[in-house]
């Protein structure tokens, strides 16, 4: 018993002086997690002997505990035996009882052997704040944290200085340093308000979405790229702009879950709903050829239900892929039931499907164009006064001389002796079966007196043929030739052709190119008449006994020949014949648009209406989002033998995890319902999850330090009354991010001061009491941010396309892609990092350095490293030497001497101002540099240079460069 | 005293006036007693005798045929041309094949060589002489056949991405030697990045600073932003340095925060970086007999390192793979725990120029088997092979049949082989590992006759040798004890090939 006194954990020692009952959660089930339930746990395939420990009248049906007394307990006996064959765990597994744990399994039998739920699958309740009384602060964050501080003799820090409570809450807030403004404001104002007024003012700006959609995206293995081999690129950013949007609106937590989880599946979902479920489609396709689509698409599958149990409820289920999970109830046809609601999308490793999602600018244009229109085509239907008279009068003429008239009389010489015939209509009938190819000589009587001004081929489909499969047509060449009445013949130039319809390369315009392999076609619409034009360069004034020639090479071949047409001259102008079909009926339109002069004006405008129309279409990104297969279509769910996803074993149905209940009757037993399950007050864990997250974001590590694993294998919360106390605060004030972050910024706990001392340490090396305020690195688009933020160069742009600032050359060397690098050189250059393109084979490598991930799969955290790698980054990098650069200039600008030029690059970086002493050693810096220089000058100016300016002050270049990569700037005060 | 020198002592003044009015003595803090060195109090219960020191890897990305450099087969040569019996293609999944292919014979010349009369190819002369040093398994299996996967699963033991790569693991294990220098270093050849590109150094869930840190031999900096600015000297970085670490320091005394003082140690090994690693990079500096071994010439960059499709550029004497052969040598001679080399374009099906059996494969054997022989000798000769592991494969091997989806016959320079992952050769050497052959495969090399080697029975060999237990050592994840030979018991130490 001595022994255990030793052990300063918290918790124990209580045990060990014996002032408590022994707790099973927080004492036995460690030990058993740790040592037993590998064999004799859930998971009934590994399960030995048919011992099950984690489940109390399974232990004492089969002899291992006997409640009371523990040395007639065959699990005490067996721990404690000296023969190797039946000690347990077994020797060779090199793992072993301390005295300490023997003690306290000795102990929790003797006081009867109770069993307790894991904590985290607990409902939360508001725990008791009563003890408020004997706290000085009026914060239940703090009296939590005050409680265990005083149980283990610490104290909390005084509260931080005024500018570092500045600093620190703006960058946990918005993920750059204060504003100029912001600052002012701050210091002006020396209320008790003025810090929370600084808050609200953070958390509505747009910078708040920015910085906590980061963490999300981490979550959501956010990428610009498809990952695997070929790791193309990916169209998903207005994604990354809906989680910015939706954390600016303080979009509810719940609602947000949903959306993205299955708003697709909602009562007439809004396309930004729609827009959400891409969550999912953050999964990674394998493009790489010769790959099986299906093993992918089930890789995808299981991901997403990883993610999802991952982020929400902050459990491990990947093991049960392959076997029910060793230690958290969750069996492998758990698995596979909740896997079976995620296995219904469309989506097989591809792209589709995709839909265009729209900005909000994109959208409010679209708007006004379609509104534009439609007043543009009421205009139209309410037609102007005096139309129908001018109308009836116009059309008049056609009476007298129809549009096109067909021509007749037609002689044919044909290379494959064909013979014409022609019918009441003017219609031209081949009288033969059709030759593989041909090429004509056609003439054709013209009207006397009227001048020609046009030609016009119209083709009928063809009736079937035994012969030749494609109804297609090709007319390699077309040529005329007026022959005058004396047999003279004129070679007349055929121009402006136009075609109502042309097969893709086959244009209209390559029947008269001169070259006898292209030509007009239309597949795949042979199946329909067909019209095309061409004007005479010059009228032709043909008289009595005029004749036209045609020559039609027709020489594709498979019989690709002309069967029943009709030849047609016009006696109009140019701009009034249209290649449509039937042009006769069409007058209308032909008088609206060519002829009378308001209506023209508003076609005019409806036509450019239209093409701006289709260029903005053209432009919306389209973006993979979540689809549920059609009823008919369902896949069927089995379980994956070992997980192996050709190995298929019992057919499952959708459910969530046995151990959490079922769906309720009346909830969509489908994504719907797992996501509104996931957010209702039934599940135990999802608010614990998130507001756990929150709080690891602004002190480094999470209540529960394990944030992605709340299952027994995780680490116990540190202050699991302060995360019931929150995680019920978040949920009852309507899941607001922005509340629970103020919530906690407004704490004492949060706003006293960083500075530790040896004591400190020793007592709580990594702060996890909270005797000092949080202060730790900044991440690594902080780092990025900060840095572009106070030399000025940032660029303070919300969304968009991701983009490239400069990264070294030769980085991307992607296999068989041909994705380039380009080194942003207008104003992206300057970006926030959130915005930097993510190749997941290729991570922009400063971000990476600085332990940011690269998208492949849900990265709950980021473990925080501290390298030489990051030294050179930010010494030697393009971006830190531009922003050192532009800080010089600033600095430069600011003061007459050095020494006040320093001074306020200090403070432009740090926010707070120099002390003497830190001046004294920058301007030695600056001194340093300046004799470096002095002989130098060419080396002062490569070095302005690099630091992307023309002419400055190479010495305050130095210094911002020492300014830049100072631990207190790197690090949140 | 001249002016210069005036300045300097006011500036030593400075100096001492500020660490006097800091309270702080000068060089007060040991920094050698706050690197990175992961401190282990207790030996951990994986750590057991190491027979090898370090590893040298060096993987050809896209696979090479094991039936044109080492699995002899003559069986298949006498069935050249015919086609495939149908118990080989039927319930099996190919990358590329299709229908009915044709066999096809070995394109190579086999001979026995060394006391171990091993069957090496024309392919492979260099290697043929030091042929007993190797141990060449011809029976290793994967479970994966596209490449990003299959290199995945052989480096990380997960074909997902995400994973720590092997390196990772046992940088994590047992740290670096030289503090000087990363514990993990890649180095490319080959004009691309393997398939599965730089997740194959991540440090998955390994915190990062177990990521490998690829060195680049292709003229910019050897890691990336390790030089100083164009127009910073490195006097002037020494000053920019001091006056961080001096600051720092003044911020450590008012907050007490232990990172600041890592901080400032992490920048100077940054400094001191800048000055060692070019010093290891630059092979300059070995004897012309050395380079002539390797077949290495220092400062060369091959056009096909930046060209968007290098197999097109491949000829027979590019020495960039053994420039980083001699410089793997370099870095284990200095402490690098883990060296990886990739070199890519060995993936030879045949359907498009610069990927063929016949034309392809003899050039990609030129660049990369002298230097391999020439890494075996040189280690010899300087005493550090029994300490240095090497590993030399694929992702997989390549099928006994000819690949058919773009040509149905044997075409000069169209020759080619899809993926196999039923059998295939790799080998070790060094490093506690036995010389001489190990394993068989059928008549035609398809299946294993006997002795199969897992990528797990690979991967626990290489941890065992290096000292680590493969079966113990593990790390908290995901609700598991992640391995790298994975959650379950298949992988097994090969006792079989061990010296």
């Amino acid at each position: 018993m001595i022994a255990l006194t030793m052990l300063a954990l918290t918790g124990w020692l209580v045990v060990a002086q014996g002032e408590e009952k022994i707790s099973f959660n927080q004492h036995v089930r460690p030990i058993l997690a740790k040592h037993c339930f590998a064999c004799h746990g859930f998971d009934e395939q590994a399960r030995e002997g048919d011992l099950q420990l984690d489940d109390r009248a399974a232990a004492i049906d089969a002899g291992a505990i006997m409640p009371g007394a523990p040395e007639q307990s065959e699990l005490i006996a067996r721990v404690v035996t000296d023969d190797a064959d039946s000690i347990m765990p077994p020797a060779d597994s090199g793992d072993a009882l301390t005295t300490q744990e023997i003690e306290i399994l000795r102990r929790w039998i003797r006081e009867g052997a109770g069993y307790q739920q894991h904590w985290a699958f607990h409902p939360s309740r508001r725990p008791s704040t009563s003890q408020a009384g004997a706290n000085q602060s009026p914060h239940a964050i703090d009296w939590f944290v005050n409680e265990r501080l005083k149980a283990a003799g610490l104290t909390a820090n005084e509260p931080a200085d005024r500018i570092t409570q500045l600093r620190r809450v703006s960058l946990d807030l918005t993920g750059l340093p204060p504003t100029e403004k912001q600052i002012q404001a701050y210091l002006a104002d020396d209320s008790e308000k003025a810090y929370e007024r600084l808050v609200d003012e953070l958390l509505a700006s747009d910078a708040y979405g920015e910085h906590w959609a980061r963490p999300w995206l981490d979550l959501a293995r956010y990428a610009d790229t498809k990952g695997y081999e070929k790791d193309r690129p990916r169209i998903i950013w207005r994604y990354r702009d809906w989680v910015i949007d939706a954390l600016n609106q303080d979009m509810p937590f719940d609602q947000f879950t949903i959306e993205q989880l299955a708003g697709d599946l909602l009562a007439d979902p809004t396309p930004d709903q729609i827009l959400a479920t891409a969550f999912h489609r953050n999964t990674m396709e394998n493009d790489e050829g010769g790959t099986d689509d299906e093993e992918f698409r089930v890789a995808a599958v299981k991901d997403r239900v990883d993610t999802t149990i991952q982020v929400w409820m902050g459990l491990t289920m990947g093991c049960a892929k392959c076997h029910s999970h060793k230690y958290d109830p969750i069996s492998q046809q758990d698995y596979y039931r909740l896997y079976a609601f995620f296995n219904q999308t469309e989506d097989a490793d591809r792209q589709q499907p995709i839909v265009p999602t729209p900005t909000k600018q994109q959208q409010q244009q679209q708007q006004s164009l379609e509104t534009e229109l439609q007043t543009l085509q009421a205009e139209l239907q309410r037609l102007p006064e005096g139309y129908t008279e001018a109308w009836q009068s116009w059309k008049k003429q056609f009476d007298d001389q129809p549009l096109w008239v067909a021509l007749k009389g037609p002689q044919l010489e044909s290379e494959q002796q064909l013979t014409l015939e022609q019918d009441a209509e003017g219609v031209l009938h081949v009288q033969q079966e059709l030759p593989e190819k041909d090429t004509w000589s056609l003439t054709l009587a013209l009207p006397a007196d009227q001048e020609v001004t046009a030609l016009r081929l119209e083709t009928l489909p063809k009736p079937k043929s035994t012969k030749w499969q494609d109804p297609n047509v090709v007319i390699n060449e077309l040529q005329a030739e007026l022959i005058t009445p004396d047999g003279q013949s004129q070679r007349l130039k055929l121009v402006r052709p136009r075609a109502d319809f042309s097969q893709r390369n086959w244009e209209v315009p390559k029947a008269i190119d001169g070259d006898p392999k292209t030509g007009w076609a239309f597949s795949p619409n042979a199946a329909k008449p067909h019209a095309a034009i061409f004007d005479f360069e010059k009228a032709i004034k043909p008289t009595a006994g005029s004749q036209l020639r045609l020559k039609i090479v027709q020489q594709y071949g498979i019989g690709l020949v002309l069967r029943d047409f009709k030849v047609s001259v016009s006696s109009y102008a140019s701009d009034w014949l249209l290649a449509e079909i039937h042009p006769q009926a069409n007058l209308k339109r032909l008088f609206q648009r060519t002829v009378y002069e308001p209506t023209i004006k508003l076609h005019q405008r409806i036509e450019s209406t239209r093409k701006q129309i289709t260029a903005l279409n053209q432009s919306i990104p389209k973006t993979p989002i979540m689809r549920e297969l059609p009823e008919t279509r369902r896949r069927e769910t089995k379980i994956h033998v070992r997980g192996n996803f050709l190995d298929r074993g019992d057919v499952v149905s959708g459910a969530i995890p046995s151990a959490f209940g079922t769906l309720p009757a009346e909830a969509p037993q489908n994504r719907l319902g797992v996501a509104q399950w996931l957010v209702s007050p039934k599940n135990p864990l999802t608010a614990r999850v998130a507001v756990n997250r929150v709080w690891a974001q602004l002190f480094g590590i999470g209540l529960v330090e394990t944030e992605e694993d709340f299952g027994t294998q995780g680490t116990l919360p540190s202050h699991p009354k302060l995360l019931d106390w929150l995680a019920v605060e978040f949920r009852d004030n309507g899941w607001s991010q922005k509340q629970l972050l103020k919530t906690i910024v407004l704490s004492d706990t949060y706003r006293q001061s960083a500075v530790t001392s040896a004591a400190k340490i020793a007592a709580d090396p990594r702060n996890r009491l909270y005797s000092r305020g949080p202060r730790f690195r900044l991440s690594a688009e902080e780092v990025r941010d900060q840095a572009l933020a106070v030399s000025g160069l940032l660029t303070e742009r919300l969304g968009g396309p991701s983009v490239m600032p400069p990264q070294p050359d030769g980085v991307w060397k992607s296999t068989y892609s041909g994705e380039q690098w380009r080194n942003a050189t207008d104003d992206n250059r300057y970006r926030r990092g959130l915005y930097t393109y993510k190749k997941r084979t290729s991570p922009y490598p400063a971000m990476l350095t600085f332990d940011a991930g690269s998208g492949e799969v849900c990265q709950i955290r980021r473990i925080r490293t501290n390298t030489p790698l990051q030294a050179l980054v930010t010494l030697n990098d393009t971006v830190y030497l531009e922003a050192a650069g532009a800080l010089a200039k600033h600095m430069q600008a600011a003061g007459e001497t050095p020494r006040e030029q320093i001074a306020h690059g200090f403070s432009r970086v740090l926010i707070r101002p120099a002390q003497a002493i830190e001046l004294d050693r920058l301007l030695m810096v600056y001194e340093q540099f300046a004799d470096l220089y002095k002989d130098q000058p060419e080396q002062a100016k490569r070095f302005l240079k690099s630091a992307g300016l023309e002419d400055g002050d190479p010495r305050l270049v130095a210094v911002a460069n020492v300014l830049l990569n100072l631990d207190e700037t790197l690090t949140k005060p | 005293m001249n002016l210069s020198q005036k300045l300097q002592r006011a500036q030593a003044d400075t100096r001492r006036q500020f660490f006097a009015q800091a309270g702080l003595g000068l060089g007060a803090i040991a920094l050698s007693s706050l690197l990175n060195q992961e401190s282990q109090a207790a030996k951990p219960n994986w750590q057991i005798p190491a027979k090898a020191k370090n590893i040298i890897y060096l993987h050809m990305a896209g696979s090479p045929s094991q039936l044109e450099l080492f699995d002899h087969k003559p069986t298949l040569s006498r069935l050249h041309n015919t086609e495939c019996p149908k118990e080989y293609l039927e319930g099996k999944r190919f990358a590329f094949i299709r229908g009915v292919p044709k066999m096809l014979g070995s394109q190579a010349q086999f001979k026995q060589h060394g006391e171990s009369g091993q069957w090496v190819s024309n392919h492979l002369p260099n290697l043929s002489k030091v042929i007993d040093d190797l141990c060449v398994i011809r029976t290793v299996h994967t479970e994966q056949f596209n490449h990003s996967p299959a290199q995945l699963f052989m480096h990380t033991g997960n074909s997902l991405l995400g994973y720590p790569a092997m390196g990772s693991w046992v940088t994590y294990g047992l740290g670096s030697e030289n503090e000087n220098l990363p514990g993990f270093v890649v180095l490319s050849s080959g004009g691309k990045t393997p398939s599965a590109g730089k997740s194959l150094w991540g440090s998955g869930f390994l915190p990062t600073v177990y990521q490998g840190v690829q060195c680049r031999t292709d003229g910019g900096d050897p890691i990336l932003f390790l030089s100083n600015p164009d127009g910073m000297s490195r006097a002037g970085r020494r000053k920019t340095i001091d006056a961080i670490a001096d600051l720092n320091r003044y911020q450590h005394q008012h907050i007490g925060d232990p990172e600041t003082l890592t901080r400032i140690a992490q920048y100077e090994l940054s400094f001191r970086m800048q000055m060692f690693v070019p010093e290891v990079m630059d092979i300059g500096k070995e004897s012309k007999e050395t380079l002539e071994l390797y077949g290495a010439q220092p400062g060369y960059v091959s056009e096909a390192e930046s060209a968007a499709d290098p197999r097109r550029l491949y000829k027979g004497n590019d020495p960039t793979f053994a420039n980083n052969c001699l410089l793997a040598r370099r870095l284990v001679e200095n402490g690098v725990r883990f060296v990886q080399l990739y070199d890519w374009g060995w993936d030879h099906h045949g359907s498009s120029p610069g990927e063929s059996i016949d034309e392809t494969l003899p050039i990609k054997c030129q660049q990369t088997e002298r230097a391999i022989a020439g890494l075996i000798t040189d280690l010899k000769q300087r005493g550090l092979f029994d300490e240095t592991l090497i590993v030399w494969g694929g992702e997989f091997g390549r099928t006994p049949m000819m690949q058919n989806n773009v040509n149905k016959d044997l075409k000069k320079g169209f020759v080619g082989r899809d993926h196999h992952p039923h059998a295939f050769t790799m080998w070790m050497a060094g490093g506690g590992i036995r010389g001489g052959a190990y394993g068989q495969t059928d008549d035609i090399g398809y299946y294993i006759a006997e002795n199969p080697v897992s990528v797990r029975d690979l991967q626990a060999t290489i941890l065992h040798q290096i000292g680590i237990d493969p079966h113990k050592f593990s790390f908290p994840y995901q609700g598991l004890q992640q391995r790298l030979i994975g959650p379950t018991e298949e992988g097994r130490v090969l006792k079989e090939i061990l010296a």
